[in-house]
């Protein structure tokens, strides 16, 4: 399966209770749940397919993995499309302060 | 020692015209420096009704960050429903005004260029004024009574430091002065002529795309103090609403920058600058949404919380 990474540049702030994340490749702003905020945290350490992302996510957080299957899957295409979260032939790198 | 120069509103209206027809009229509002020339005749009367306390400075094209020409529209309909232009750079960006309108043309294009070029600051959509040395920013969408709150604080002590952006120094954090006259619209005009024998508002201007707008002129203290900054410490986001009592609910930090940061002149422009810019204000100012139908009540709620909110001793009118 693809890996994906972090954008090159990308930044990840907290901002109240929810995370603000700015995307330097396209320009644009996002305000993430923890569930997107988590996903970029995890990608920051390296890249990683969708499905290991989940793996990764449920680890950490305890949660059962086919819980945070349709939580990852409802934001990723939006990290996607907001230039945040690309394919690792695409520039990235971890840049991400939580 | 060198006087200060006169007021706009001192000098002789034939000066005023003279320099607008030659070498123009140099208008330091602050952040931004605007260079105006014409030979649109009803311009230096309007001029001088609303910018009346700013200093009379002619020629100084050099130093301007905005030029403009406002001039008489050419052809032969000029003989039947005269108009007047606005030229920028060689272009015409807006559709001709009446001949007796130059102002509202003048102040929305200058408002239109101020908000593509001044890229040194992060724009916010949204009124800023100042007391006791912090400044609170009214972020607003269009028809909120962001100006009509905003020219009414400008009127009870408050400075007026802009009607329209929230200029924010990226280095400093301090709110920065683009001081214009505040654009009122229709029924706000007698709601602030009533609120205090101290407005001075310009010419109306019906039929406008807006209705009818009129400017109140920003005062001699405001002028005075146009190149100073001040420490951002609250977001109010009002809302005028028919028959409400004044209501203060607060507002999120993601809410608040959601409300900078989106509605912001040159948010994207600026890129990471303008990222870290509206999330330090996010994170630093308390924010509230203000709900009012009683513009006294809510400037009377407002002032008696601001002390308090200066100091950081509390965070928000019901704390």
């Amino acid at each position: 399966m693809a890996a994906f990474g972090l954008a090159e540049g990308a930044l990840l702030e907290p901002v109240g209770e929810l995370w603000a994340a700015f995307s330097p490749l396209s320009g644009e702003t996002l305000l993430l749940n923890d569930t997107g905020a988590a996903i970029l945290e995890i990608l920051a350490e390296g890249p990683r397919s969708p499905a290991a992302v989940v793996d990764q996510l449920s680890e950490d957080s305890g949660q059962d993995a086919g819980v945070l299957g349709p939580l990852v899957t409802d934001c990723w295409n939006t990290l996607v499309n907001a230039g945040l979260v690309c394919p690792v032939d695409a520039p990235r790198s971890a840049t991400a302060s939580p | 020692m060198t006087a200060p120069p006169p007021s706009l509103a001192e000098v002789e209206l034939r000066d005023v015209r003279r320099a607008l027809a030659s070498s123009g009229l140099l208008l330091d509002v602050g952040a931004a420096r605007l260079h105006v020339r014409g030979d649109s005749q009803a311009l230096a009367r309007q001029l001088g009704a609303v910018y009346r306390c700013f200093p009379w400075q002619p020629g100084g094209g050099e130093a301007a960050d905005v030029h403009v020409v406002l001039h008489q529209a050419r052809g032969l309909r000029r003989w039947w429903r005269p108009q007047v232009v606005l030229r920028i750079d060689g272009a015409y960006p807006f559709e001709p005004f009446p001949a007796d309108s130059p102002l509202p043309l003048l102040e929305w294009g200058c408002n239109w260029l101020i908000g593509r070029r001044l890229n040194d600051l992060l724009l916010l959509h949204a009124g800023a004024v100042e007391r006791d040395g912090a400044a609170l920013l009214l972020p607003a969408m269009p028809g909120s009574g962001k100006s009509t709150l905003t020219a009414a604080l400008s009127l009870r002590g408050w400075r007026l430091l802009s009607d329209e952006f929230g200029a924010v120094d990226p280095t400093t954090g301090l709110v920065q002065p683009l001081l214009k006259p505040v654009a009122l619209k229709n029924a706000s005009i007698e709601v602030i002529r009533g609120l205090s024998r101290e407005a001075v508002i310009g010419p109306a201007f019906p039929k406008t795309r807006k209705g009818t707008v009129a400017h109140l002129a920003p005062d001699a203290r405001a002028v005075a103090a146009r190149g100073i900054g001040a420490r951002p410490v609250a977001v109010v986001l009002p809302r005028w609403e028919r028959g409400s009592p004044t209501r203060w609910e607060p507002v999120s930090p993601s809410q608040a920058f959601s409300a900078l940061a989106f509605n912001a002149f040159n948010y994207n422009l600026l890129g990471e600058v303008g990222f870290r810019t509206a999330l330090r204000l996010a994170r630093r100012c308390t924010a509230w949404r203000l709900v009012y139908s009683d513009l006294d009540d809510a400037l009377a709620q407002l002032d008696r919380v601001w002390p308090g909110l200066v100091a950081g001793a509390v965070h928000g009118p019901q704390a």
